[in-house]
């Protein structure tokens, strides 16, 4: 791993980040626990690595999504595994915006999880048309089999299937992040690398 | 005593076969998932380590027999070209579509079958450990240990917040809107409560010393010596069909 | 090899506070000695102990500080902004988020932190035994950490922060949590520790420190209001109310004089032996 990298993710990782990684990383695993207990249709499998993202750093956030999937095969979904590269994006370019302080307007949010939605869309489609002919034993599966039926190669129906789905998914785990972290004390965000992409910018005179 | 195998032997194999689902034909594929199921019931070093690696193991055969067919049915319905092999509620099945889904469903289930064997058989820690010995970070060990840490705890304190929100009156069994809002109820001191005790558990490792660790290695596990000498044939035997494989695509 | 610690005017302030959380704080604990910090709630006794460890620094960088603060022969000019384990080891007040939970056993657990400071040797073992046998837990070295009762807990991060041979230690209210025989426990351990480890114990009540401590160091809202022995403390005419428990030892120390002919000494070993009875 090049040093630059390196010490950019040892930048991110301070004492408190380490547990908080930890436990994003088994937030993704166990999210789904909170879900069914409120029988809500919504998977929110990245919303730890989009914490991550938000309260640490691009290059944590992709360790924790990456970390996590690799765990979830661990535990007996070996499928995760070949998603890795979409967590990995996810948690990047979450991090990247909110770097650039989209997590510090509502609005901004939810663009943001549209766009995030799209890029998820953009890579999962090769690795989903690929590997598993776009079945992935879910509800979306009939959306790729209408694409296809109306002609469209199998690319094309599980892309199109991503983009129907995934910026919606996305954009509800972009906002509910956003109402969590929003009303977090800065003093405790002060130990975590990203407080800075809460804080509002220092007006200048 | 269960013989155990090296994780580097075992990484090596998953190469190997995961080399095989992009070199061969989806006869040689699907005959090696048989031996990989085989593997799993008949060599103890590749058996699961526990009744949950079982259970897992049998629920993913189950699941992947059902995407697998899916995956067949789909293909032979949709990719209309070649002999039609016969109707099912009157939709054609196709002879390319059906070559095109025994391919994509047989290197699937290698591929995830590989994986699969791997992690039943071999304890995460143990995977961890090698992991250090070859030179992953301290802060990605912890990072990695914690998780199973947390893993065991999280389940029961989602459980108590869960139950305290209800006790409080939250509308967990109302419409979808507000069971919606009742979720941020349950995430938010979740989040919160793991913030504070992260900084308290940073701030712990900090006054052990762990932010100045110098070495990768747990005291107990030596450094990594080289490579066990199985581990190097099966690499190369990967090497050299990986190979021959791209020889036999290119052209001319 | 204990150290002394000096300080000196040490005034600390966090950003955005209207006071200090410590003000003007001056004086010098002696090697090897063990020293009770006692004062109310927000007296400025975790912030005491939090500067000398190095995490106040290091985590607060908008810290206000003037004065100095020594320990041995360095001085920080201010205090120290890096953590200073090994040579400072401070236990938490919560001793169970000390545990990393990242390994099996006590052994391993307390394994972890010569890991840490590159300490691991052919001795290693011998070492840690030797520190769980001292803090009487020899029999829990193959338990898991996060399964023991609170008392053993705290000996177990005790052990943690123990084995890299600090020469200060720091103990953030270590008996808040304890029953009776784990407090006497600890007791016999920080008196086993005397000049080889120089020792400050917080409490927001008197009666531990008054039982194990040489010297006693009140606080309230930051300041020092006394900084003396046992017996100087409890024959002083000045009144103490923010130290808890002073005006009940006060009393029996006053009664014991009424009754007795002997000298001020006498009464701090009665008042000891009626604690540890």
């Amino acid at each position: 791993m090049p040093s630059s990298i390196r010490r950019k993710i040892a930048e991110e990782l301070t004492g408190a980040a380490l547990p908080f990684v930890a436990f994003c990383i088994a937030l993704n695993l166990t999210a789904g626990q909170l879900t069914a207990a409120l029988k809500i249709p919504l998977y929110l499998d990245s919303i730890g690595t989009i914490l991550v993202a938000v309260l640490v750093g691009p290059w944590s956030a992709v360790l924790c999504g990456s970390a996590a999937n690799l765990l979830a095969a661990a535990f007996g979904n070996p499928t995760m595994m070949f998603f890795i590269p979409v967590v990995a994006v996810i948690g990047a370019f979450t991090g990247v915006l909110a770097r650039l302080g989209w997590f510090r307007k509502w609005y901004l949010v939810c663009l943001g999880g549209i766009a995030q939605g799209v890029l998820a869309a953009l890579v999962s489609a090769p690795i989903s048309a690929y590997l598993f002919s776009g079945v992935m034993m879910a509800g979306t599966d009939f959306l790729v089999l209408y694409f296809r039926s109306m002609g469209n190669t199998l690319m094309d129906s599980v892309l199109y299937q991503g983009l129907a789905s995934d910026p919606a998914d996305k954009l509800v785990s972009y906002v509910i992040v956003f109402l969590l972290v929003k009303n977090l004390p800065q003093r405790l965000l002060a130990r975590l690398h990203g407080a800075e992409n809460l804080r509002p910018p220092e007006r200048t005179q | 005593m269960t013989p155990r195998i090296d994780i580097s032997v075992k990484l090596a194999v998953v190469l190997l076969l995961w080399v095989c689902a992009f070199a061969f034909s989806w006869m040689y594929q699907a005959l090696l998932c048989l031996v990989v199921i085989a593997v799993r019931f008949t060599i103890p070093a590749f058996r699961p380590q526990s009744q949950r690696s079982a259970r897992a193991f049998s629920r993913f055969l189950l699941y992947s027999a059902a995407v697998a067919f899916l995956v067949l049915l789909l293909n032979s319905l949709l990719i209309r070209g070649g002999t039609s092999y016969g109707t099912i509620l009157g939709f054609a099945l196709y002879e390319e579509g059906l070559l095109f889904g025994l391919r994509t469903a047989s290197r699937l289930l290698l591929l995830t079958y590989a994986v699969l064997l791997f992690f039943i058989s071999s304890p995460l820690k143990d995977l961890i450990r090698f992991l250090q010995t070859r030179g992953l970070s301290p802060s990605f060990t912890l990072i990695l240990l914690l998780t199973l840490h947390f893993l065991d705890h999280l389940p029961a304190r989602i459980h108590q917040i869960f139950l305290a929100q209800q006790a409080r009156g939250a509308p967990v069994d109302a419409g979808v809107l507000a069971r919606s809002r009742a979720l941020l109820s349950l995430l938010s001191p979740l989040v919160l409560s793991s913030i504070v005790e992260s900084i308290d558990r940073g701030t712990a490792l900090e006054l052990r010393g762990f932010l100045n660790r110098r070495t990768n290695c747990e005291a107990s596990i030596p450094s990594g010596e080289g490579w066990n000498f199985l581990t190097i044939l099966i690499l190369i035997l990967s090497m050299v069909i990986l190979i021959l494989t791209i020889f036999r695509w290119l052209p001319g | 090899m204990a150290a002394r610690i000096e300080l000196n005017s040490l005034t600390l302030r966090y950003a955005m506070a209207s006071t200090p959380a410590v003000s003007g704080l001056s004086c010098t604990i002696p090697q090897g000695s063990c020293v009770g910090v006692v004062g109310p709630t927000g007296a400025g006794k975790t912030t005491l102990l939090h500067s000398l460890a190095g995490i106040l620094g290091k985590h607060h960088p908008e810290l206000m500080v003037s004065g100095n603060v020594s320990i041995g022969d360095e001085s920080f000019g201010g205090i120290s902004r890096e953590i200073l384990f090994p040579r400072v080891g401070l236990v938490l007040q919560d001793p169970s988020v000390q545990i990393s939970g990242v390994r099996d056993t006590v052994f391993e657990e307390v394994l972890f932190t010569l890991e840490n400071v590159g300490a691991v040797g052919d001795d290693s073992d011998s070492r840690i035994q030797l520190i769980l046998r001292q803090l009487g837990i020899e029999h829990l070295a193959h338990r898991k950490p996060t399964s023991l009762s609170g008392g053993e807990t705290q000996r177990v991060a005790l052990a943690t922060i123990l084995v890299a041979r600090p020469e200060v230690l720091l103990l953030d209210e270590p008996i808040s949590a304890l029953d009776a025989t784990a407090q006497a426990r600890l007791r016999s351990i920080l008196l086993h520790l005397r000049g080889t480890t120089t020792v400050l114990v917080t409490d927001t009540q008197i009666d531990f420190p008054l039982s194990v401590c040489d010297r006693i160091l009140a606080l309230d809202h930051g300041r020092a209001v006394v900084f003396a022995e046992p017996q100087q403390l409890l024959s002083n005419d000045q009144s103490l109310p923010m130290i808890g428990g002073w005006q009940r030892w006060r009393d029996i120390a006053r009664e014991l004089e009424g009754r007795s002919d002997s000298s001020h000494r006498d009464t701090t070993r009665i008042l000891k032996a009626i604690h540890l009875a």
